[in-house]
């Protein structure tokens, strides 16, 4: 027992307690900004170079939904017209939110309807499937869990059971042989419920999106209620993302 | 015997691979295997022609030494004489061949799909082993598991609690990287292999860069070799904290679960300090590595090191001490050193089952030729033994890490890659945490790349793990799968 209890003192506080500025490493790549007006005229090279083509020009943008984050446009950029920051708060309610441009601090999700917040502003229960993730983001989504992001705490946890949950996170780029089972375990949440995407691959396909043995018919029938991006995203991001949405503190 | 023998990462002339006719094939794979050769890949060069050349690929521990052969197969004749009953570790390397490109192995004893899941040769229906009698009960789990993790289907035919036998199913996370991997241009090649297996990113990115560099004949600096092997062996360490963390929840050691997840974050959190990601994304690149940390990068990973070093092995102490602990993991899961060796096992499951196997001290490469890492077995090959191997590794890899950084060689991390060489070929094989990765890497007379064949750790050990349930009780096996800790992705590609 005093072994444990020692255990326990080596713990010490590894919480995150402000999940809003947590300071994470410098290197760390969030939210881009982005200054078009330093483009020399004609330049192409970050265009050309970026591996999901999630750039595009006239004004230079990113979609942050298809962005890896690897970042060889920041690498390469003659005049630094693109800086990725360590800004972790990314997560949109909208597909259009995710392609940026400028130098915007951060993204922030419209907030939930009234209805979502009450029904989910409290306690909300989801099921995780990966359908051909790297197990990267599954990762990410486990550590969610861990005594320094302890999501538990704003009520948000994941459930085994879809008929305990009130929505589901997708991750990968969606294959074909996990269609079916997705619809099932989508089909087996109750009313209301909400789908979020998790990861450039489940938002876009990312580095994936040209490959045959995917089927993201799923995503044509069902409505995306937020998208976190990232290669994986941070766990704060989806903290943060979760916690904006629902208009909690 | 014909045979071109081959370096780890050394290129060579497509054309020096002999080709031999369909029986000497046979022959000389199976007088290797008796010699104790392992098979490492087995697969079609040209998968689209109907004429296919089938290249096997062998790999010696002991002596260091990797071979090749080939034997081309008429339009008509799509069949050799299987080395599975006599060979376990070339079953399911068979499945894949007769999979991929319809060519069939004669004698097979059990054609499986491996990542088709309900169809075997083509279109054939494929229906899962069945147990009849009475009692007898069937128990289907997945593709959607009861945690956040990767999807597959579990099938056990059991008698009460006993299970007799295991099927695993698995596809799911099928991608298809190695045909995306020949129409990818370098950048996109780099991070498709970090996603073959996001917990492997540094391993399976090492085996592409160093087989990159090999075909064009690049030489990076020694520190890029350091800070590529300090990156993979903080992957070592962060998967390994992550798994004995797993181990602990699912034998309901609360305490020790929460520490090592706590200490994981710690260890990714200094590889975020390196390259930004926490999983090493990024990091490593064809030419050397896309950052170069700073001192206080370095310091701040060191001192988060010796709090892990001195944590871990506060909590080893109480977990392996425990004999609660040590009840549930104690002869659980057991694969004889005899049944790991005849169906090809490796990394620390192999090692756990008593067997001398690892990349990094038998086929040495970057940073590992100068500074050796010691190879450590164990005999009983039980939870135990996998959970204890794991534990003692993280000790040495943090030990490595120190010395490296303490000794830091100054230098470039950048060196422009030249073009690859064309008609020619590379076998790249690194040690990731799983064990050995095996990427082969072939040009055209173009000097693009015209064949990519992956071969995960997980492609031998999820039989480990169909065997280690065998006469287990089925209640234990989160925790036999935990002590595997196998990769979905990495087995779909």
């Amino acid at each position: 027992m005093f072994e444990s209890i020692r255990l326990r003192i080596l713990q010490g506080d590894p919480i995150v307690h402000d999940v809003h500025n947590p300071g994470l490493p410098p290197l760390f790549r969030g939210m881009p900004q982005i200054q078009p007006e330093k483009c020399p005229h004609g330049c192409t090279i970050c265009v050309d170079l970026c591996p999901t083509n999630a750039i595009s020009l006239n004004p230079l943008k990113i979609d942050l939904g298809t962005c890896v984050f690897c970042p060889v446009c920041e690498q390469n950029c003659p005049e630094q017209v693109i800086h990725f920051t360590n800004e972790h708060h990314i997560t949109c309610s909208s597909r259009e939110q995710l392609v940026v441009s400028g130098t915007e601090h951060r993204i922030t999700p419209e907030i939930a309807s009234e209805k979502i917040r009450s029904y989910f502003g409290k306690s909300l229960k989801l099921r995780q499937i990966s359908s051909g993730g790297c197990n990267a983001c599954e990762l990410e989504l486990n550590a969610l869990s861990n005594v320094n992001f302890d999501m538990g705490r704003f009520g948000i946890e994941f459930v085994a059971s879809p008929r305990h949950a009130d929505g589901i996170v997708i991750t990968g780029p969606m294959t074909a042989t996990m269609a079916e089972a997705t619809q099932m375990c989508f089909d087996a949440v109750p009313d209301p419920k909400i789908v979020i995407l998790f990861g450039a691959c489940g938002i876009s396909g990312g580095i994936f999106k040209d490959s045959p043995e995917l089927n993201r018919e799923f995503l044509e029938q069902h409505p995306v209620d937020l998208f976190i991006p990232g290669c994986p995203p941070h766990p704060l991001t989806f903290i943060t993302g979760l916690l904006d949405w629902l208009d909690k503190k | 015997m014909s045979f071109l023998s081959v370096q780890n990462h050394r290129p060579f002339h497509i054309s020096d691979i002999p080709v031999i006719s369909v029986s000497e094939f046979e022959n000389s794979i199976r007088q290797s295997l008796q010699a104790g050769f392992r098979l490492i890949s087995l697969f079609a060069l040209n998968p689209e022609k109907s004429e296919k050349t089938v290249l096997v690929v062998l790999s010696n521990p002991l002596t260091s030494s990797i071979s090749l052969t080939a034997t081309q197969f008429s339009k008509d004749d799509h069949r050799f004489n299987s080395f599975a009953s006599d060979f376990p570790q070339t079953n399911y390397f068979e499945c894949e061949l007769a999979e991929e490109n319809l060519i069939i192995p004669n004698g097979h004893p059990w054609l499986r799909p491996v990542r088709k899941q309900s169809t075997v040769l083509g279109d054939q229906p494929y229906s899962l082993y069945q147990m009849e009698g009475e009692e007898v009960h069937e128990v289907a789990v997945g593709p959607i598991h009861a945690g956040v993790i990767e999807p597959g289907h579990f099938r056990f035919q059991c008698h009460g609690e006993l299970v007799y036998h295991l099927e695993i199913v698995l596809g799911y996370q099928k991608r298809g990287i190695e045909n995306l991997l020949l129409s990818a241009n370098s950048r996109q090649q780099t991070i498709l292999c970090e996603s073959i297996a996001g917990d492997t990113t540094i391993g399976h990115s090492m085996a592409h860069v160093l087989g990159i560099e090999a075909l064009a004949h690049t030489n990076v600096s020694l520190k890029t070799q350091v800070l590529r092997s300090i990156a993979e062996e903080l992957e070592r360490v962060a998967m390994h904290l992550a798994g004995l963390g797993g181990i602990a929840n699912d034998i309901g050691y609360a305490i020790g679960a929460s520490s090592y997840g706590r200490l994981r974050t710690l260890v990714i959190n200094g590889l975020a300090l390196f390259c930004g990601s926490r999983f090493g994304k990024g990091f490593l690149v064809p030419g050397g590595l896309q950052f170069d940390p700073d001192e206080e990068a370095i310091e701040k990973l060191k001192s988060n090191l010796t709090t892990v070093l001195n944590d871990v092995s506060a909590i080893n102490l109480v977990l392996f001490d425990s004999t609660s602990v040590l009840a549930r993991l104690d002869h659980t899961g057991t694969v004889t050193r005899e049944w790991a060796s005849e169906i090809g096992m490796v990394g620390p499951a192999a090692r756990a089952s008593g067997i001398d196997l690892d990349t990094r001290s038998q086929f040495p490469y970057g940073a590992y030729r100068y500074f050796p890492i010691p190879l450590i077995t164990l005999g009983t090959g039980d939870v135990f033994a996998r959970t204890r191997i794991r534990a003692l590794e993280i000790e040495d890899s943090i030990r490595f890490i120190f010395e490296q950084l303490d000794n830091l060689p100054a230098g470039t991390t950048q060196t422009k890659v030249h073009d690859l060489q064309p008609d020619s070929g590379v076998i790249s094989v690194v040690e990731g945490w799983r064990g050995e990765i095996v990427h082969s890497l072939f040009t055209g007379s173009d000097g693009k790349l015209t064949r990519y064949k992956i071969k995960d750790p997980s492609f031998h050990n999820w039989y480990g793990l169909a065997l280690a349930l065998r006469n287990e009780a089925i209640s234990d096996f989160p925790l036999c799968n935990k002590s595997f800790d196998l990769s979905y992705a990495g087995h779909d590609l």
